[in-house]
């Protein structure tokens, strides 16, 4: 499991870095472009799959298992199986992303590992899964908590789409635009669903747990998950696309609904916290977990306002959506896994949690917080002023560009503050793992 | 919500309702699409639309594809209520199924930090194309677009020019013995984004009122057409 978490870790730096790099091309455009291996269209892609399935998939499985040993009361069956499976993963991946860099883009959006890497990425992942639907299933009887559902949620999903993209995009390919609709089903889903699942199972546990509060409603977490899982599935294809309309339709009225979930979950969380925010700076998981399930509300609601057919024929394919993405990506996803490590890692080592640096983890906040929060309100910036200027024809293309160029050039500072936050964690994770070691060899001595 | 198996079939219900509104029902409607006719305007005949590329455009598109153009590139146009795509001159009508039919991969893209592409095709030349990317600056001040000149060479001129060497303004030329000519990648991807055009009016997007006019004065005179009901029927009035 800490493999899992250590290379997720490591990806989600290269991820940033590669982000960093893209977002310096906007001060510059020549900036490193004599490199074909380093040009805008490979690196953003690069980053993608560095962030979705370098750290999301992993960070998302490693939870998952934790969160299935611990509230199944059980161990995690099969240890060396996800071992190798995680070590599977991160060959693939690597060599994946390796190989984006080198031109081998699939070219669909958030699907860019290439064909060849696709089964190793996919039996890897069986491994994992696997072992996490044992370790399920050779649980303690008792009721299944809510986190569980989302764990289980979470990881049956991933396989479900992952191989439909594989077989209708790679294996055989979908006619004509079917493949554009098929592709942004499933980054759709991956986002939504699948890392809103995972992101979620930390949030449940974790809030009541370290409030020593019980979750106010089942019931309503109950609502939350079906009907995420339900209309979070349904979207992603934008107002315009050459399609039929009634899909557009589709879409628009399944993200439209996903305000249940949200209302739900926000609701549910207000009556469980009942405005105790004391224990805010209590905890470091608390903090990071309260400020992600925050950002998953906005980020979420900006989804269903930019799905509206009115803002959509603005905010379409401008910097609107990137903003989205950067708040639920960092803000929401990467948020929740460091809260959810601060608490976890420790433990898994036999520490206690104030193993951890205390300035280097106030820093780390900081850092990360004001990082996406500067990052995503000058992409909403950048987004909110590219459609509006855009969809008056007598504004030049080149001219709108130019005069975005401000906010997408303080979106940087963001980012870098976003890495900086992210190298202070690995080191502090660093210093935790060295502690361990130490007092292993003490032990044995 | 204490048992497993309901946990499961509830999550592959809910699966199985996205997969066949998202991925099985658009197969069944779009699956088997199929060459058609366009809408003829003016004296024109209907014609077979899309046609296949040409062999190098293909090898064009593998470029596009390699280098992530469309992650600031989009390829198509939207109908007239929204955005002004049409009034930019980006397409003469918005972007249908049928424009994609033999594409491989489908890259529509996303985001348009650059303009869209979907006609680039009727509004470049080799040359320009070319120029833009070997510096985007040269043709469009002010861009923001990278500088492609890993897919050029600068050599030096043999005993003839290369008949396809960019033609710079003095001010970038290169010294007096040299010229600067395209890779094969870039011959390639010229020739794929001169193919991108999508034209002729099909019947999901008939021509403009002023244009089926004449349509209609075609049509009466016995030529076959596949025009839109909506445009033929005052022809039968």
């Amino acid at each position: 499991m800490l493999t899992l978490f250590g290379s997720a870790l490591v990806w989600l730096l290269i991820a940033s870095l590669l982000g960093l790099i893209n977002s310096l091309k906007f001060h510059a455009p020549g900036f490193l472009a004599a490199q074909p291996y380093l040009s805008y269209g490979r690196v953003h892609a690069a980053e993608n799959a560095a962030f979705l399935y370098g750290f999301g998939v992993q960070a998302a499985v490693g939870l998952g298992l934790w969160l299935l040993c611990r509230l199944g009361r059980t161990i995690l069956a099969g240890p060396a199986c996800v071992f190798i499976g995680a070590v599977f993963w991160n060959t693939a991946v690597t060599l994946g992303t390796a190989a984006i860099l080198c031109g081998q883009s699939t070219g669909y959006d958030s699907f860019e590992m290439p064909a060849w890497c696709v089964p190793l990425l996919f039996a890897a992942f069986l491994m994992l899964g696997i072992c996490a639907m044992l370790t399920f299933h050779q649980r303690q009887p008792g009721r299944l908590y809510p986190s569980q559902w989302f764990v289980v949620g979470s990881l049956f999903w991933f396989p479900w789409i992952f191989s439909t993209a594989a077989l209708t995009l790679l294996c055989v390919p979908a006619r004509g635009v079917l493949q554009a609709t098929n592709a942004w089903w499933y980054a759709h889903n991956f986002n939504t669903v699948f890392l809103g699942f995972a992101g979620l199972a930390s949030t449940f546990y974790f809030i009541p747990k370290l409030l020593s509060r019980p979750l106010h409603s089942h019931y309503q977490a109950a609502l939350a998950f079906w009907t995420l899982a339900l209309f979070g599935s349904c979207g992603g294809i934008p107002d315009g696309a050459p399609v039929p309309s009634w899909i557009i339709s589709l879409s628009v009225v399944g993200t439209v609904l996903t305000a249940i979930p949200i209302l739900t979950v926000a609701t549910n969380f207000y009556q469980t916290v009942q405005r105790d925010l004391n224990a805010l700076d209590a905890d470091p998981t608390l903090r990071f977990t309260y400020v992600g399930l925050f950002f998953w509300i906005i980020a979420s609601a900006q989804q269903i306002v930019g799905a509206l057919p009115t803002v959509s024929a603005i905010s379409d394919f401008t910097w609107f959506a990137a903003a989205q993405k950067e708040l639920f990506h960092y803000g929401f996803f990467a948020m929740t896994i460091f809260g959810a490590l601060y608490y976890i890692v420790p433990r898994l080592l036999g520490l206690e949690s104030s193993a951890w640096c205390p300035k280097f983890l106030k820093l780390h906040f900081w850092f990360t917080f004001l990082g996406v929060l500067i990052a995503y309100l000058s992409l909403i910036v950048a987004g909110v002023g590219q459609g509006i200027l855009l969809s008056n024809a007598g504004n030049s293309f080149v001219d709108v560009m130019r005069r975005t160029m401000m906010p997408l050039r303080m979106s940087t500072l963001g980012d870098l503050f976003v890495l900086v936050g992210i190298v202070l964690f690995l080191l502090n994770f660093a210093g935790v793992c060295r502690q361990a070691c130490c007092m292993a060899r003490k032990e044995r001595v | 919500m204490n048992s497993g198996p309901v946990l499961f079939v509830g999550l592959l219900a809910a699966m199985a309702c996205s997969w066949t509104g998202f991925v099985l029902a658009p197969q069944m409607q779009l699956g088997d699409l199929t060459q058609t006719n366009t809408v003829p305007v003016g004296d024109t005949l209907p014609q077979n639309y899309p046609l296949a590329r040409p062999g190098e455009a293909h090898g064009g598109a593998e470029i596009y594809r390699a280098n992530g153009c469309a992650s600031c590139h989009t390829e198509m146009v939207r109908s007239g209520n929204l955005g002004s795509d049409l009034q930019r001159g980006w397409g003469a009508r918005r972007s249908l199924a049928e424009d994609y039919l033999f594409e491989q991969p489908v890259m529509l893209g996303l985001q348009r930090i650059g303009p869209d592409l979907a006609n680039f095709g009727r509004r470049s030349d080799t040359n320009g194309i070319y120029l833009r990317l070997y510096d985007p600056r040269l043709i469009t001040p002010g861009s923001v677009m990278p500088p492609y000149r890993f897919l050029f060479e600068t050599r030096k001129i043999g005993l003839f020019p290369a008949h396809d060497a960019v033609v710079l303004p003095d001010k970038d030329a290169p010294p007096a013995g040299y010229e600067i000519v395209p890779r094969p990648e870039a011959r390639a991807l010229a020739a794929y984004l001169l193919s991108l055009r999508q034209d002729g009016y099909l019947y999901e997007a008939p021509p403009p009122p002023q244009l089926q006019a004449k349509t209609n004065a075609v049509s009466t005179n016995g030529v076959p057409t596949n025009a839109a009901p909506a445009a033929a029927k005052p022809a039968v009035k």
